[in-house]
C-alpha cells in the first residue's frame, strides 16, 4: 500500500475499489463470497493447468483462499507470481467488500498431473476452501489457450515492462 | 519528457484496474534502453540501440547441436526464455505467437523462426521439451544445456535470470524471462521486444512487419 509512487492515482484506484483491505474488518458477520470469470487456459500437456477466477466478497468480514482440490488434478495449489518467478502461495486474503483476483501474470490456481488434457469447450470442477467461509465449488470451463478475458486487463504484467 | 509521461500513464492505468491493491510486485528487472515513441498503446517496444544476437550453442529437441547463429542467420527470429513447468506466463506467451503464426501466409510461416529457450534446462531435457512444444507448435525449436550458457545469452539481451532452486519439500522454482526478442532477417540484430502482456492480435498484427524486418 505505501507506494512512494504518484499516491493520488494510487489511491483513486483504492476508491475504484471498494476496500483495499484496511476497512472495516471487526465485525464477525460471516464472509458472503461468490465465484466469477472462473476460466481454464486450454493447457500445452496434461502435467499441468492454470485456472483463473475472481472471488468477490460482499460482506463485511475478510475471508482468505486455502486451498483448492479438483477431481481431475492430482494436485491443485493456489500459485503467486512474484518477480519472474511463481511459487506456492500461502492464503490469500479476500478483504471484506473487496476481491481477490487470480489472472494470468498474478496469483492463479496451478492444476498438477491431470487425468487428461482438457480440451476448449470442457469443464473442469474445483474446490476452492476458505478460512471462514463452506467451500465452493466452482465449474471452470476451459477457454482456447490464449484466452484474454476483456475486462480485466492484468495490472502486474506491466510491472516488469517499464522502470 | 516521454519517458516520465509514458510510466505515469502506466501506474495510473495499473491502479486503476487493480482490484487488490499493494498486492502487486515490484521487481527491477533489467530493462534495456528503450525508445518510448511507439507509445502505451503498442505491445512492441522498438529498441533504439539493438541488441546483437547472442553466439549461442545449445542443444535442440532432437538432440542435436543448435548453433543459433547459424541456423537462424537472415530469418527472422523470435527469441523467449521460459520452462514446461511453468503454468501461466510461458505457455500464454509461446501459444500468443503460434495461433499469429498460423494466420501467415504458408512461405512467411516457413520463413519464421521461433526459438523457446529453457531457462530450468534440468528439468527440461531436450524429450520433455519436444514433448511440451509439440502441445503449442512442432516447428518451435526447443533449446536446453548448460544454465550458465543460458543465462549469459540471455544477459545479451537485457534478460536477467536465477538459476531454478529447490526447497525443502523439493519443489522447484524457476524464472521465466520478461519479454521476447524480434530478430530482424535483414541485419540479425533483436530491434523489437514484446511484453507479457503482449496478445495474439498484437502478434498477429506485427508479425508480417517483422518478417520483412520492417518496424511494427
Amino acid at each position: 500500500m505505501r507506494r512512494p509512487i504518484a499516491p493520488a492515482v494510487v489511491m483513486a484506484g483504492c476508491l475504484a475499489l471498494a476496500g483495499c483491505g484496511g476497512s472495516a474488518d471487526g465485525t464477525d458477520a460471516a464472509p458472503d463470497l461468490s465465484v466469477r470469470s472462473a476460466y481454464m487456459p486450454q493447457p500445452v500437456t496434461e502435467s499441468l493447468a492454470a485456472g483463473y477466477l475472481t472471488v468477490v466478497n460482499k460482506s463485511d468480514s475478510s475471508d482468505d483462499l486455502v486451498s483448492a482440490t479438483s477431481d481431475i488434478a492430482e494436485d491443485v495449489s493456489v500459485h503467486e507470481t512474484s518477480g519472474q518467478t511463481m511459487k506456492e502461495a500461502g492464503p490469500l486474503k479476500i478483504p471484506a467488500g473487496g476481491r481477490l483476483v487470480l489472472e494470468s501474470g498474478g496469483n492463479h490456481l496451478m492444476f498438477e498431473k491431470l487425468k487428461h488434457r482438457p480440451k476448449e469447450g470442457e469443464t473442469v470442477s474445483v474446490k476452492l476452501r476458505f478460512t471462514k467461509t463452506d467451500p465452493i465449488t466452482v465449474e471452470m470451463p476451459v477457454k482456447s489457450a490464449t484466452y484474454q478475458p476483456t475486462s480485466a486487463k492484468s495490472s502486474s504484467t506491466s510491472s516488469n515492462s517499464h522502470h | 519528457m516521454r519517458k516520465k509521461t509514458f510510466a505515469a500513464v502506466l501506474v495510473a492505468t495499473a491502479a486503476l484496474s487493480l482490484t487488490a491493491c499493494g498486492s502487486s510486485d515490484n521487481s527491477s528487472s533489467p530493462v534495456a534502453e528503450v525508445s518510448v515513441e511507439t507509445g502505451p498503446e503498442k505491445a512492441a517496444t522498438v529498441l533504439d540501440k539493438p541488441f546483437e544476437k547472442p553466439d549461442l550453442v545449445l542443444t535442440d529437441t532432437q538432440g542435436k547441436s543448435y548453433d543459433l547463429r547459424e541456423a537462424t542467420k537472415g530469418q527472422p527470429t523470435l527469441i523467449y526464455f521460459g520452462y514446461t513447468n511453468c503454468p501461466d506466463i510461458c505457455p500464454l506467451t509461446m501459444n500468443n505467437i503460434a495461433v499469429a503464426k498460423k494466420q501467415l501466409p504458408k512461405a512467411e510461416q516457413d520463413k519464421l523462426r521461433i526459438v523457446f529457450v529453457t531457462t530450468d534446462p534440468e528439468r527440461d531435457t531436450p524429450s520433455e521439451l519436444g514433448k511440451w512444444l509439440k502441445g503449442i507448435d512442432p516447428a518451435v525449436v526447443g533449446l536446453t544445456g548448460s544454465f550458465s550458457t543460458i543465462q549469459g545469452s540471455a544477459r545479451q539481451l537485457g534478460i536477467s535470470l536465477e538459476p531454478p532452486t529447490k526447497d525443502k519439500e523439493g519443489k522447484v522454482t524457476s524464472m521465466h524471462g520478461t519479454q521476447v526478442v524480434a530478430f530482424s532477417p535483414k541485419t540479425d540484430a533483436g530491434y523489437v521486444l514484446y511484453g507479457e502482456d503482449a496478445t495474439v492480435d498484437d502478434y498477429t498484427k506485427d508479425l508480417p512487419k517483422l518478417i520483412k524486418g520492417q518496424t511494427p
